[in-house]
């Protein structure tokens, strides 16, 4: 099996290192982990409890599964219930859940959900749980985007982010031979402008040069645009809206360009029951912009890509690097009746061994400083892993701190309505000047 | 019962006296009539539960959380008519009303003439008739969803079914999911195929009540096939039609799944109806999870429900003859 090593350099000194942390530290209050006093040896725990997540692949719940039975092997009279729920009604469920009393124990949530968990006070408070040193064993800006107020609400298990995957036929058609192969290469906005030109000169009509993954809850990886252009969703406070800019403006319009070009298949929108990776599964797109967590997918031998050789590249850029922070965390709920063995538990899953067995398996980047420096053995296409990896050192500062304020998901319904409208004709300053109503309207609620 | 049936007692419990004279039925007959209400109060009891939770509860409780500030995690707040101030002024409601009777139009009359059409082709003496009625019957028992799912597929515009057989006679590729009118005609062509078995199954059943002996009559009197058709017939279809035009409509103002399966209300708002905005609102769990708003859309949806049930029971002059 190939081996591929994750790049230290990528991910301690990209968005996720010590600057992020201090950056992240000094906006929020320290959190209150210390050795001393901590619950943080929880020694022999029993009983049940049960875990909720959503199988994205066959790799994810495989991991899942797992830590489960090595979790149980090493704890007699401990069981881990698992209840694998649908993605689309996943949170549905949890929130009647909660309202009833009855939601799991632990469940996974994504980096820019938990702001909602944490904010309402339904989560469990991790600080007795974790000493000091469990807590730098993490990469400093995911354990930053777990926190509220200061205080740990979760553990970060995974993270992924966005690059490009093409087809190799379809580039080669097109005479597009240069291809990065380094981050710092990144096409440009400019080269990549060329690039779908050339695309779509030798294109069929109903083929199209590129799709993009803002479908849906995916919205908010139109901000990717903007920050490369050198803007912010929100101010460095983060109390306000600060999407209404001249680099607002500029990643508006270069989104709509994608349409009016007819860079981007026309229906590549946002409310859509079709994916980015349904198109270029679909060979309608010839690339697509696309987290790593769907490399199962694009893969797999019957329902995935048939066009040939693909490849990976990098996000492009503009006066910056950017990516989204993806990824989830696993959380406990506030009223769990086993507090002790739920947070065994998470601790167990952000362990060295089952996090690696994990991301090896749902090809998945790591959160633990300590596997950025370990080879990891991906079960699926490690040389289109490695170009991931290096992509997770352009998720920013302002990325990370932006994506996790409690208001974010709100901020992301504003950000999914608008750049629907915006597609189908909206001017981009009318565009811009309610997501900034809407973004402002959602932190003040 | 009629008073004739009754026999004047004295000291009757019931109080029931008119000048003086008191009346109950039979004593035998009496004992029946309340064994048969008991037996109807039992028949009836498991339908009133399951009705009062089901429909009567959730119907208070919504009106209730209409006027609340309410999320999906429960923090709750009596906001008072403001949901409804919100409800009269936010634009995205008027279109998803104005997309719903859109739809509305283009499904109700357009899918009972052809359910009409079909009944009256199925009624006659046609080989394999049990087969045809069969097949067009079969999309009404595939769930909305299921059903949406696969119109989502077929009008696919890059890779749908439609579009390569469209291509394929020249006829053009029609943006089903990027442009607004394509993707609600899409939207109300999957809905036809799915409900036009139901009307053809109503009027077959009307049209085997109507008597051959007043068709034989009018053609004895020179009525042709058409005139058969609309001046006997059609009439005659009146409870029929009375029913699959109630039912349709609220049918149609309810419509959800398929819209959500095939385009979740896009482009833009193009095929946002008042269910799926509802749903949008409330329980997207990728939107507002605005509950009490939500709610507030939900109690519209049944005013303007009740409304059209009110209005049609009113005015319509071909009511069932039983209901008379």
């Amino acid at each position: 099996m190939e081996k591929f090593e994750l790049s230290r350099r990528g991910l301690l000194m990209g968005g996720f290192g010590a600057a992020s942390l201090l950056a992240l530290s000094a906006c929020s209050p320290t959190a209150s982990t210390s050795d001393s006093g901590s619950k943080a040896d929880l020694g022999k725990v029993t009983g049940t409890i049960s875990f909720a997540f959503w199988g994205g692949s066959d790799g994810e719940t495989a991991g899942f599964k797992n830590a489960k039975a090595k979790f149980e092997a090493a704890n007699p009279g401990a069981t881990i219930d698992l209840k694998i729920i649908p993605y689309e009604s996943f949170f549905s469920g949890i929130d009647r859940g909660i309202t009833a009393g009855k939601a799991p124990d632990l469940f996974r949530v994504d980096y820019t959900t938990i702001g909602k968990y944490s904010s309402a006070g339904v989560l469990m408070d991790l600080s007795p749980y974790f000493t000091d040193s469990e807590t730098k064993a993490f990469l400093p800006a995911l354990w930053e985007a777990i926190k509220f107020d200061g205080k740990p609400y979760g553990v970060p298990h995974q993270t992924d982010t966005t690059a490009i995957i093409y087809s190799k036929s379809a580039l080669e058609a097109a005479g597009i031979t240069s291809i990065p192969n380094k981050l710092e290469d990144a096409w440009t906005w400019d080269e990549f402008s060329k690039v779908a030109d050339k695309l779509r000169a030798s294109l069929p009509d109903n083929k199209y040069p590129f799709a993009y993954n803002w479908t849906a809850a995916g919205a908010f990886r139109w901000a990717n645009l903007l920050y490369q252009a050198g803007g912010s969703l929100l101010t460095k406070d983060l109390k306000k809206s600060a999407v209404n800019s001249k680099e607002g403006l500029k990643a508006m319009n270069f989104a709509k360009s994608f349409f009016e070009k007819k860079w981007v298949p026309a229906n590549n929108i946002v409310k859509t029951a079709t994916y980015s990776d349904n198109l270029f599964v679909a060979g309608t797109a010839a690339m697509t912009f696309v987290g790593d967590f769907q490399i199962p997918f694009i893969n797999d031998v019957k329902d995935g890509f048939k066009g040939g050789e693909w490849g990976t590249t990098f996000m492009i850029r503009d006066k910056k690097a950017a990516s989204d922070l993806g990824g989830n965390a696993i959380v406990a709920r506030k009223d769990t009746k086993n507090p002790k063995l739920a947070a065994a538990f998470l601790k167990f899953l952000a362990s060295e061994k089952a996090m690696q067995y994990f991301c090896e398996q749902a090809m998945e980047l790591p959160t633990l400083t300590s596997l950025t420096s370990k080879n990891l053995s991906y079960v699926i296409r490690p040389d289109a892993m490695a170009t991931f990896t290096k992509q997770a050192a352009t998720i920013t500062d302002a990325v990370v701190k932006e994506s996790t304020v409690s208001a974010f998901s709100a901020i992301n319904t504003v950000l999914q309505d608008q750049l629907e409208l915006a597609f189908q004709g909206k001017s981009s300053a009318d565009t811009l000047k309610a997501m900034e109503d809407g973004i402002n309207a959602a932190l003040a609620a | 019962m009629t008073v004739t049936e009754a026999k004047p007692i004295a000291g009757s419990p019931n109080g029931g006296s008119t000048r003086g004279i008191r009346w109950r039925a039979p004593k035998r007959r009496s004992s029946m009539t309340r064994a048969t209400s008991a037996a109807a109060g039992i028949f009836l009891v498991p339908n009133l539960v399951l009705m009062g939770i089901f429909t009567i509860l959730p119907l208070i409780y919504a009106f209730i959380i209409s006027f609340q500030k309410l999320n999906s995690l429960g923090g709750s707040q009596y906001v008072g008519g403001d949901n409804y101030v919100k409800l009269v002024t936010d634009p995205v409601f008027w279109q998803s009303m104005a997309n719903t009777g859109v739809f509305t139009l283009f499904t109700v009359p357009v899918g009972m003439a052809i359910g009409l059409a079909i009944a009256v082709l199925l009624n006659g003496v046609l080989p394999g008739r049990n087969l045809y009625r069969s097949i067009i019957f079969l999309p009404l028992v595939v769930s909305g969803v299921a059903t949406g799912v696969l119109g989502a597929w077929m009008f696919d515009q890059n890779n749908g079914f439609i579009n390569r057989f469209l291509s394929s006679t020249g006829l053009g590729a029609p943006e089903w999911q990027s442009n607004g009118p394509f993707a609600l005609m899409s939207i109300i062509l999957v809905t036809l195929w799915q409900r036009v078995g139901f009307d053809m199954l109503i009027y077959l059943a009307g049209l085997q009540g109507v008597d051959p002996a007043v068709q034989e009559a009018a053609t004895v009197d020179g009525a042709s096939n058409w005139q058969r058709f609309r001046y006997v017939t059609l009439p005659l279809l009146g409870p029929s039609t009375f029913f699959l035009l109630i039912m349709n409509l609220i049918y149609s103002f309810q419509v959800f799944d398929t819209v959500w399966a095939m385009t979740r209300g896009g482009p833009g708002y193009s095929t946002t109806t008042v269910v799926s905005y509802a749903y949008r609102l409330s329980f997207d769990e990728h939107g507002p999870q605005a509950l009490g708003y939500g709610a507030a859309v939900g109690v519209a949806i049944y005013l303007i429900t009740l409304a059209f049930t009110a209005v049609q029971w009113r005015f319509s002059r071909s009511r069932d003859q039983t209901d008379a």
